[in-house]
């Protein structure tokens, strides 16, 4: 019995010991683990600075439209500040109109630029002259390219982060006395820190306190969830302790300030204390006051419960807790720390510097040209074509707008919602992009992603190939009668016009301008649907439409972003333009990886567009976008066309000035019907964007063989603005016989012939005599 | 009539989109545009956009701010720093973006670069923008011969050479 007892011992120590060791093997293998885990993911953090995106720098020269308040609005955004220049860069003094600046140093594309003195003179339109410290005149001179960003261009993820050494000391001292005391001296985990909290937590009868160390939190932030069991407690000690192993506390510190979890913005989340800073104040880290630090600070222990947007009181509370923990320390003294609870929250106001749509449309380019290896690099910096001005001008004007024409809407208490994209068509620089009304809310961004009928927009593609076809002339008169057509699928479509009438006998450009939709699916069916659709694509639309007949009114889905490559071909002389956000992507070192040069094509005959260029300026003065005159600066001269798609879903404005092309959608998310036209809805978002932008008139340069002539816009008959009162002026090839107004004296046009009788016979006329010649 | 006159844009250059091709390959004569109708000018604001006035054979210069980034850009591309050039001429394009003299230059760069499609395209935009002004016109032009002969399109070339303003 003896011996059999001591055998069953025997082999319980055995099992018990080889339980043991396995279970330590276990452990041994978890902690190695989650050791290379914690390694892999840390290091990668630490080390990965994301790219830093700018916006387009602003260039002054002698008549760029900056008026003296402008520049200092300008100077203020870039936080310079007022102040003797000579104490250093980022100084400038204001006397009257005149500006006295040094300058920081700045790398931009193509230069980096040592920090240098300049003075400049502005009036209330414009720079007047800029000078260097030696007294020699400046051409030209821009200022900081601002910050709009970081992203980890593969994650997408954005932050703001921050150095080590831009890290303010009140930071680091506040964090770790208000979340972490014994930070210094603990190894990762503070059984202090946990007894203490398990005292107080025992005595409140709940959770009042937590034990985590920052080390645990940053754990916490990087890999696990917030369910609170055994299993993830142990895990998250184990992966602090590892960390502290490997990584001195100062690595740990500044992770944690640009990791730390600090507010929702949207579906954004808020991390880092550089990206809090800007999204709460729109301020750098290092300019924030005391209460502004402590507020963020205080955040931490629970950004939702002590959101300062929407609970400001539990904030204000928390803030001035935190600010007297300050005074009680000595990181600040008493009377700051007085002055400090006294002043109000400081957010910013909604709006400002954070572009989300734009950057949305950055990280797509870069996705677009760029492998992934290259971006893989740190500390790239990514040069954009925003522009800040323009930006804000359209994100007011949809805002404003929206607003207005929502206690307008058929259904109460529902939001309308648009996208404005502001280009400069020439260069396909895009200088603007707003994805929504809640301008700065990241999310579904309507600019790029939402894709709708176009309408009206399309016709514009139409009669282009109309004109091309050498068929037609903005004269050409053409029948608006209903029409019936049986498709493909045995139903039979009828087309209405708009206000349901039937106008008859009409000339192109008025058919265009008035967007009759008889008129032009019979134009366009003469014309032949291939034909148009290939217009279509070669003016820059990437996918094929459906051949289907309704495509003439526009019921191709297309987003804002690939209307905008369409019309930025047409008010750029038949030139498709590939657009950029992205201008150049520069590596640590300021090496360009590669930089995205203008790109043009010529995909259309100048003159055609020409002549259909002067047809869509009929349309603000003529035609469906009649009355924005009255949104605009006086006599400056636009062109676009009006868009709405069936049962007022989508309401679209798309036009352009001699500066800016930009493209407006308005509708709802829902694609409920708005009751809105394109000249209700997206036209006075157009506009207001527009007037704010101080464009010069579009003024396109007419093409050797074509020339402009009056005719009446209701019959096409050529005449003069003295003897009909509906004269318009449209383009016709040179040589182009328009049938004259019998009762309007063809003097005029007799008179021109003479007076400038041709030195020698032009082409088209020698063309002329050649096929008379055949003819007679 | 139209199509004739359409037809003739270009003469003698084969262009990306399809169209009749002259019965003689005549090439366009650049003759001063009549002047644009009387009273044109006095129009009130909003009203419709009036002809053009006479297009007197205007000359295309640089501002003094484009003049200084043009400079810049052309000290840059001697030194072989093609980036820079390029996008100190972008600076320039935001400034002037029609001024069919940067466009020349931009197609010169590009030409350097051995990008003669795109050289070419610029030569077609600056051509597009100079209407009227043959010492411009001659500049684009050249710029167009080159590209087209760098891509071995010869009897093209030889066509643009041709054009009355390049003498």
């Amino acid at each position: 019995m003896a011996r059999s007892r001591s055998r069953h011992w025997r082999v319980f120590f055995i099992v018990s010991g080889l339980a043991a060791i396995l279970l330590a093997a276990i452990s041994v293998i978890w902690v190695v683990h989650l050791d290379r885990v914690v390694r892999r993911e840390f290091q990668g953090r630490l080390w990965s600075v994301p790219a830093r995106v700018y916006a387009a720098p602003l260039e002054l020269y002698a008549g760029a439209p900056i008026s003296a308040n402008d520049l200092e609005q300008e100077l203020r955004r870039l936080h310079y500040r007022r102040g003797d220049p000579g104490s250093g860069p980022g100084f400038y003094r204001r006397t009257g109109n005149a500006f006295d600046l040094e300058a920081r140093r700045v790398r931009f594309i193509d230069e980096a630029r040592d920090a240098r003195r300049v003075s400049i003179h502005a009036d209330s339109a414009s720079i007047t002259s800029m000078r260097l410290a030696d007294g020699s005149d400046l051409p030209v001179f821009r200022l900081d390219p601002p910050v709009i960003g970081s992203v980890f261009p593969i994650h997408g993820e954005d932050r703001l982060v921050v150095a080590p050494a831009d890290v303010p000391p009140l930071l680091r001292n506040g964090i770790k006395l208000i979340e972490d005391r014994r930070f210094d001296e603990h190894h990762g985990v503070d059984l202090y820190g946990v007894l203490r909290a398990s005292w107080a937590n025992l005595r409140a009868g709940r959770v009042v306190q937590g034990g985590s160390t920052l080390t645990q939190q940053l754990v916490k932030n990087y890999f696990l969830s917030d369910e609170q069991t055994f299993g993830r407690k142990a895990t998250e000690a184990v992966m602090a302790m590892r960390i502290e192993a490997h990584y001195s506390k100062e690595d740990i510190l500044v992770a944690y300030i640009n990791e730390v979890y600090l507010g929702q913005d949207g579906a954004r989340a808020i991390h880092g204390f550089g990206l809090g800073s800007e999204y709460y104040f729109a301020k750098p880290l290092g300019e924030l006051e005391p209460g502004e630090l402590a507020l963020l600070i205080g955040l931490v222990k629970g950004p939702s419960f002590y959101d300062p947007r929407k609970h400001p009181d539990r904030a204000l509370a928390r803030r001035n807790l935190v600010l007297k923990a300050f005074a009680d320390a000595q990181l600040i003294d008493a009377a700051a720390a007085k002055r400090a609870i006294a002043s109000p929250l400081g957010l910013r106001p909604p709006g400002g510097s954070y572009v989300p749509a734009y950057l949305d449309l950055v990280r797509r380019h870069l996705k677009r040209d760029y492998a992934e290896a290259d971006l893989a690099g740190a500390g790239l910096s990514v040069y954009t074509s925003l522009d800040l001005r323009a930006q804000a001008a359209a994100e007011r004007a949809l805002t404003q707008n929206l607003q207005r024409l929502d206690t307008k809407a058929p259904v109460r208490g529902e939001h309308l919602e648009g996208a404005v994209i502001v280009v400069e068509p020439n260069s396909g620089d895009v200088v603007a992009v707003v994805g929504g009304r809640e301008v700065d809310m990241s999310g579904f961004d309507r600019a790029l992603d939402a894709r709708r009928p176009i309408g009206s927009l399309v016709k514009p593609a139409v009669y282009l190939t109309a004109l091309e076809s050498g068929r037609y002339t903005p004269a050409t008169l053409i029948e608006d009668a209903p029409i019936e057509l049986k498709l493909s699928d045995g139903s039979v479509w009828a087309p209405q016009n708009f206000e349901r009438q039937v106008y008859g006998q009409v000339p192109l450009a008025r058919a265009l301008a008035e967007s009759m939709n008889l008129a032009t699916v019979r134009l366009g069916l003469d014309l032949g649907l291939p034909k148009v659709a290939t217009t279509l694509e070669r003016l820059g639309l990437e996918s094929s439409p459906t051949l289907n007949p309704s495509l003439l009114l526009g019921t191709v889905e297309m987003s804002p972003l690939e209307v905008v490559q369409v019309y930025t071909t047409l008010a750029d002389g038949g030139f498709r333009t590939r657009l950029r956000a992205v201008r150049a992507v520069l590596d640590s070192a300021g090496k360009p990886l590669k930089s995205f040069k203008v790109q043009v094509e010529a995909v259309a005959p100048p003159d055609a567009v020409y002549e259909l260029d002067r047809m869509l300026m009929l349309v603000p003065t003529h035609g469906t976008a009649r009355g924005v005159a009255a949104r605009l600066p006086k006599g400056l001269v636009v062109a676009g066309k009006t868009g709405t798609s069936s049962d007022t879903r989508d309401s679209w404005f798309a036009g352009f000035t001699g500066s800016y092309l930009s493209v407006v959608w308005v509708g709802y998310d829902d694609n409920r019907e708005t009751g809105l036209t394109g000249a209700a809805g997206a036209l006075p978002v157009w506009a207001d964007t527009m007037a704010s932008l101080k464009p010069v008139s579009f003024d396109p340069v007419a093409p050797d063989l074509v020339e402009d002539r009056w005719i009446g816009f209701n019959d096409g008959l050529e005449t003069t603005p003295e003897c009909s009162a509906d004269a318009v002026v449209i383009a016709v090839p040179k040589d182009a016989q328009l049938p004259h107004n019998p009762q309007c004296s063809s003097a005029s046009q007799a008179a021109a012939g003479e007076k400038n009788p041709a030195p020698h016979a032009t082409a088209g006329e020698k063309i002329k005599q050649w096929f008379k010649s055949i003819v007679h | 009539m139209a199509i004739l006159g359409t037809a003739l844009l270009l003469g003698g250059c084969p262009a990306p989109w399809p169209r009749p091709t002259p019965p003689n390959g005549a090439s366009p004569t650049p003759a001063v545009p009549p002047p644009g109708e009387p009273g044109a000018s006095a129009n009130p604001p909003g009203a419709p956009p009036a002809p053009r006035p006479p297009l007197t054979p205007r000359e295309h210069r640089f501002s003094p701010a484009t003049r200084a980034l043009v400079t810049q850009a052309q000290t840059l591309l001697a030194r072989g720093d093609i980036d820079g050039a390029s996008s100190t001429l972008d600076r320039a394009l935001r400034i002037e973006p029609s001024n069919p003299l940067l466009w020349v230059e931009l197609g010169r760069v590009r030409l350097v670069e051995s990008d003669a499609h795109q050289a070419e395209a610029c030569a077609r935009k600056a051509l597009a923008l100079a209407t009227g002004d043959r010492s411009t016109q001659a500049q684009a032009g050249r710029l167009l011969a080159a590209a087209l002969k760098a891509q071995g399109r010869n009897p093209e070339a030889q066509a643009v050479e041709e054009r009355p303003y390049m003498h």
